[in-house]
């Protein structure tokens, strides 16, 4: 203990000088980065577009800076990416994880949309964002949120930005909801499943799907089909909505592609992607999920 | 009154003496003690609800000034098998961003209220963590707890705080935003846990942020802490795998104890594919908590952020200066000044901040 405690002066010197090279590490001059830190591009601009009702102001001036700091990547809270890649497809027509009968962003419609809601702070659940305001950093200002919802009134269109970065990917499906990590509550409205890139409607066939309500456990056998509408919001082409023609009852269920459906899944360049797995009737199986009715 | 509180902090230190897992509430006051998350909070991994020799401590030891008669009786507990507790955090704040007006305000942070059901003692209990307000009710965490958390290997399943690095009461804390794991991120799984001696360990399975919309994968996390009296040092690592990219998160952190200064270290480093083009992030955080006297502390803090190691010239800076007083049992007020330092080109990242927190617990 003796020798422990003689360790003492030592160890304060020790923290003293690690605390100063701890202070001494400045923040970077931001030379060669634009406005949110990213390395400035031929032809950029290192400070921010003026703040605009359109996407790629709101993603450069609001998402980008504020929310993605931690809205990001595999660790992003409730899976809501919201770097310029992601805040598109997973903001418009995508219901909320919170409160599933909202959706995120309601193109037409900013006061049923989610996030206005969250950032307004009259949610019906968690904090307002971005967190922590106005603790430890500022609300977005009400003209702020107005450009927001301005641009949802618009029918919140994509970003020139973000369909670049897309358009050099393979189409893909980027989120189904929900899905089977939690079940909902509730019957859900729809489910939908979103892509990276904007899909080609002529090519799909609103009745190529359907909803099997299956045994309990692992049994595959379906105990009701469920018939399902497909329908492309014109206001996002990435996202598809599947809605069940009648209200879902507690249970455990999938979305199945019909045999011999015409569908095919293709964006608008005539990329196409199968979608689904096999079952044992050769239909595909797009995701599973489970309902909990709550009394 | 003074003969009841010499037996109150003589059975406190009892206490300590036998339990051989020592504790943390805010993790400086683990470090400025030398216990164990686990002999203050009923989670063994922090935070939350505290025993009742968190309680005691918080009554006895923590404020300026004992309060006789009021609370003596108090500790949290309504029966045998059920205690209760909470915290209540107002404040009133005033942000500077440069080229924007200051914003102030009052605002209710949070209200939150935890209770443990002991079904079997020192077995089997179930643990809830409630966000009351601000706006709807939250769960924050909720799980079965098997086995022992004082000595011994115990489990736990449901929604739960993962365990990694320090569980700092600042969830804006760089190293907690980067990670992307504090006390607002819980996650859903099953945690496999084990506290004897000096060591606390755990490993645990869960959905991973990553896999909310996509069910494609799993987040496991682990952490190991080695406490001594006067030191402590911890290792923890977090992978996710998913279909936007896995995510790999590395911590080294400690804690010293030089006289009356308790200081805190962290160290991150994050390798994320799941950002486009995948990108390497890191973090750290210098905290000193000096007790200037019994139930006022001086807490200095320093923190660094790399947003992206291969790109130069974007790192950030915080450093923030806060006195906490905790005049009675059951309040602490808080007063600071935060200072941001970021590349110049971006406001939000040169803002400041003075914040005034008035802190109700029981």
């Amino acid at each position: 203990m003796d020798s422990a405690l003689s360790l003492v002066p030592l160890a304060s010197r020790v923290c003293v000088v690690f605390a100063s090279l701890v202070i001494a590490a400045c923040a970077g001059n931001g030379e060669g980065l634009d406005a949110n830190g990213r390395p400035l591009v031929p032809g950029g601009s290192a400070s921010l577009p003026p703040l605009s009702a359109d996407l790629d102001s709101i993603q450069a001036n609001i998402f980008t800076p504020i929310c993605s700091v931690c809205h990001a990547g595999g660790g992003a809270p409730e899976g809501l990416r919201l770097d310029a890649a992601d805040s598109f497809n997973l903001l418009v027509g995508v219901p909320s994880t919170e409160v599933p009968s909202l959706l995120r962003v309601k193109p037409g419609d900013p006061d049923n949309s989610y996030i206005i809601q969250k950032l307004e702070n009259h949610a019906a659940v968690g904090a307002q964002m971005p967190f922590g305001c106005p603790t430890t950093q500022p609300c977005l200002t009400t003209s702020t949120i107005a450009f927001i919802r301005q641009w949802i009134t618009d029918g919140a269109q994509p970003a020139a930005a973000a369909a670049t970065v897309h358009a050099a990917a393979p189409l893909a499906i980027t989120s189904v909801v929900p899905d089977g990590v939690e079940p909902v509550s509730a019957s859900p409205p729809q489910i939908m499943i979103a892509f990276n890139h904007d899909l080609d409607v002529t090519q799909i066939d609103g009745r190529s799907m359907h909803i099997e309500k299956l045994m309990p456990g692992a049994s595959p056998l379906a105990t009701e089909i469920v018939a399902a509408r497909v329908t492309i919001s014109s206001a996002n082409l990435r996202a598809l909505m599947v809605w069940p023609s009648r209200p879902l009852s507690a249970g455990h269920y999938r979305l199945v592609i019909n045999a011999g459906s015409p569908s095919q899944f293709s964006d608008i360049a005539g990329q196409s992607v199968a979608v689904g797995v096999p079952n044992e009737l050769g239909e595909s199986v797009i995701s599973t999920f489970d309902v909990e009715v709550l009394p | 009154m003074i003969q009841r509180l010499t037996v109150a902090a003589l059975m406190l230190l009892i206490a300590a003496l036998l339990r051989t897992a020592p504790a943390e509430a805010e993790p400086y006051l683990a470090v400025m003690t030398g216990y164990k998350c686990n002999v203050c909070h009923v989670n063994p991994t922090g935070g939350g609800l505290r025993n009742e020799f968190g309680v005691t401590y918080a009554k006895v030891l923590l404020p300026a000034e004992t309060v006789d008669n009021a609370l003596d009786s108090w500790t949290g507990k309504i029966t045998d098998r059920l205690q209760v507790g909470g915290d209540l955090r107002t404040d009133w704040t005033r942000d500077t961003v440069p080229n924007s007006p200051s914003q102030q305000a009052f605002a209710l942070e949070q209200f939150r209220v935890y209770a443990n059901l002991t079904l079997i003692p020192d077995r089997l209990g179930i643990y809830v963590d409630e966000q009351i307000a601000p706006n709807g009710s939250q769960n924050e965490e909720a799980y079965v707890r098997y086995g022992s958390t004082t000595d011994g290997f115990y489990m736990k399943g449901g929604q739960f705080y993962l365990p990694f690095g320090w569980r700092l009461q600042d969830q804006t804390a760089f190293v907690r935003e980067v990670t992307g794991i504090s006390m607002t991120t819980p996650d859903k799984g099953i945690e496999l846990g084990y506290e004897h001696a000096a060591w606390s360990a755990q490993f645990d399975v869960t959905n991973g942020a990553a896999n909310a919309t996509t069910g494609s994968g799993y987040e496991v996390t682990t952490q190991v802490v080695y406490t001594k009296p006067i030191w402590r040092v911890g290792i923890a690592g977090s992978s996710t795998q998913s279909n936007i990219g896995d995510r790999h998160v590395g911590g080294l952190f400690a804690g010293l104890k030089t006289g009356p200064i308790a200081w805190l270290a962290e160290g991150d480093l994050v390798h994320d594919q799941s950002l486009p083009g995948g990108r390497s992030l890191a973090a750290g955080l210098l905290e000193a908590d000096w007790r200037v006297l019994k139930g006022h502390n001086l807490k200095l803090t320093a923190e660094y952020q790399d947003p992206d190691r291969h790109v130069s010239n974007d790192q950030q800076t915080r450093y923030s200066f806060v006195y906490e007083y905790t005049p009675l049992p059951g309040l602490q007020l808080r007063a600071g000044y935060r200072r941001y330092f970021g590349i110049p080109q971006n406001n939000t990242q040169n803002q400041q901040l003075i914040l005034m927190e008035l802190h109700g617990y029981f």
